[in-house]
């Protein structure tokens, strides 16, 4: 199981790559709707590259319930606790 | 005071040319470059080691995307689209565009002989054993109005937003379809050109199939011969090229720098074969009188020729039997420049616009790059060797693609005074007096 601070350096990684911008760029308190404007696919591809990296089944809800990026991190977390 | 074109119509000025092409990343270096008459074709490693049979294409020049791109956009589109999107910039950028454009009334039209199918191959051979790992943007990313729509949404125009597929002459559709639009009144501006990016193992495999491409891979530089003797097809190339389009009364009261006039178009289908024009070149011959017809210009307006002239037998035998058609054995001087940008797919036809309309402001007809002796040349009157000096006068830039598509084109020059242009009339004169 992930740290958390593995955790978070996943999550930032993968939505930098997706939003092309540096994973320093994406801070725990960035929303990724207020600051990126990100759209529903762009979403689904940070899910679908979490799911496979964490090998975990991540629905779009679960992603779009999070205000900031800390706090799909914590929700990840919590996911990934509840597996093992 | 404006007058109307020839079909009561409103007039069309071309006030902006953006183009990333083989030949050179703007107007003037792709213009050096076709004067010379260099062939860019060179090796690229990467088809050799596909194992392909064809070893070389023109290629556009390396420049910083970035300057024109976000990472964020570039990663969801495709080579394709990105090079439009570029072409498109400097376009807009060069005509000086008003802000105060009804976004409604601009409208993007696109041509691409393929469309999205490298961008389609490329996750084929990467994801078909995997499809559920299948980047999100696949979809988006490989539809064949990928590029007009991404160019649309990054301007906002609202207008007509529509992409051609008429093969090798899909860019002159589009300039010749976008040209009409404004012209009948359903837009006041357009943005209107081609691309492909076709220089992939699946596309270039495919073709070399049917022996359409050369073969000369010792000797690159000497591939793309068009009307030469010694020709043995055409040479692959990538690219875009993008004109904007605008009704010249509003060109003309912006103040706004005004190239020529998309004065003529005509289209029509040999439908004979999928892929081999008919051999009397009699529909294409028509095309061409229907092109001149509708700028109400008469073959003795013609200053000069850009031939489709792809470099293949085929192709060139068919086209220089239509001029002598259309011409009545009276060709004006003839020039391919798909001897020195290769074959640019649905990029050719507007990136041909554009040259061709140069060209005829500048009273220079371009050299046929690697042409010696042409088994063509009793019908029509080929460039050769350097470039030829014409008065200043309208161009008929041909596109022929497979299915029979035939599509062409008449570019006035605008009498602008240029340095080539002694007593160039203040204004654009009559069709009757051209």
């Amino acid at each position: 199981m992930p740290t958390r601070e593995e955790l978070s350096l996943l999550v930032r990684t993968v939505i930098s790559d997706v939003l092309g911008t540096e994973a320093e760029e994406v801070r725990e308190q960035t929303s990724l709707e207020v600051d990126y404007g990100i759209d529903s696919l762009e979403l689904m591809e940070v899910g679908a590259r979490l799911e496979r990296s964490l090998r975990l089944r991540i629905e779009v809800e679960d992603l779009t319930a999070a205000q900031t990026v800390g706090q799909a991190i914590d929700l990840l977390q919590a996911r990934t606790a509840g597996r093992s | 005071m404006t007058r109307r074109h020839p079909s009561g119509g409103h007039r069309v000025a071309v006030t902006g040319i953006g183009l990333k092409s083989p030949a050179g990343n703007d107007l003037e270096a792709a213009y050096t470059a076709v004067l010379k008459g260099g062939s860019t074709a060179a090796t690229v490693p990467r088809l050799i080691e596909a194992d392909l049979p064809v070893h070389f294409a023109c290629l556009v020049p390396e420049f910083d995307l970035d300057a024109y791109l976000t990472r964020r956009e570039s990663r969801q589109i495709d080579r394709t689209t990105r090079l439009l999107l570029c072409a498109a910039t400097d376009a807009v950028e060069d005509a000086v565009l008003p802000a105060g454009l009804t976004p409604e009334r601009v409208g993007v039209q696109i041509g691409t002989g393929i469309g999205g199918l490298p961008s389609m191959e490329e996750v084929t051979l990467s994801h078909a054993a995997r499809p559920r790992d299948m980047p999100v943007h696949t979809v988006p990313r490989t539809m064949a109005n990928s590029p007009a729509t991404r160019l649309a949404m990054r301007y906002g125009f609202r207008g007509p937003c529509t992409t051609y597929a008429s093969a090798c002459a899909s860019g002159t559709t589009a300039v010749g379809e976008a040209a009409r639009k404004i012209r009948y009144g359903d837009l006041d501006a357009a943005l209107a050109g081609g691309t492909d990016s076709a220089v992939t193992t699946v596309v270039m495999g495919a073709f070399a199939r049917m022996r359409a491409m050369s073969v000369r891979n010792a000797d690159p530089e000497r591939a793309s011969r068009p009307f030469d003797t010694d020709r043995d097809g055409f040479v692959m190339a990538e690219g875009a090229a993008v004109l904007v389009l605008e009704r010249w009364d509003l060109a003309l009261a912006r103040g706004a720098r005004i190239y020529g006039e998309v004065a003529g178009f005509a289209d029509n289908c040999d439908a004979s074969h999928i892929v081999a024009p008919t051999e009397d070149g009699a529909t294409a011959g028509r095309c061409m009188r229907q092109a001149l017809a509708d700028a109400g210009l008469s073959t003795a307006d013609i200053g000069h020729i850009n031939a489709h002239g792809t470099s293949t037998v085929l192709n060139d035998r068919a086209e220089a039997r239509a001029i002598e058609r259309c011409f009545h054995g009276q060709s004006p001087p003839v020039t391919a420049v798909k001897g020195v940008t290769g074959h640019l797919i649905g990029g050719s036809g507007a990136l041909e616009a554009a040259l061709a309309l140069l060209c005829a402001a500048r009273g220079s007809v371009p050299p046929i790059a690697n042409l010696r002796a042409s088994p063509e040349a009793d019908l029509v009157d080929l460039v050769v060797g350097a470039p030829r000096s014409i008065a200043r006068a309208a161009v008929l830039s041909n596109s022929f693609g497979f299915g029979g598509q035939n599509a062409c084109l008449v570019l006035v020059p605008e009498d602008g005074g240029g340095p080539q242009s002694p007593g160039a009339a203040p204004h654009p004169r009559t069709p009757q007096q051209r």
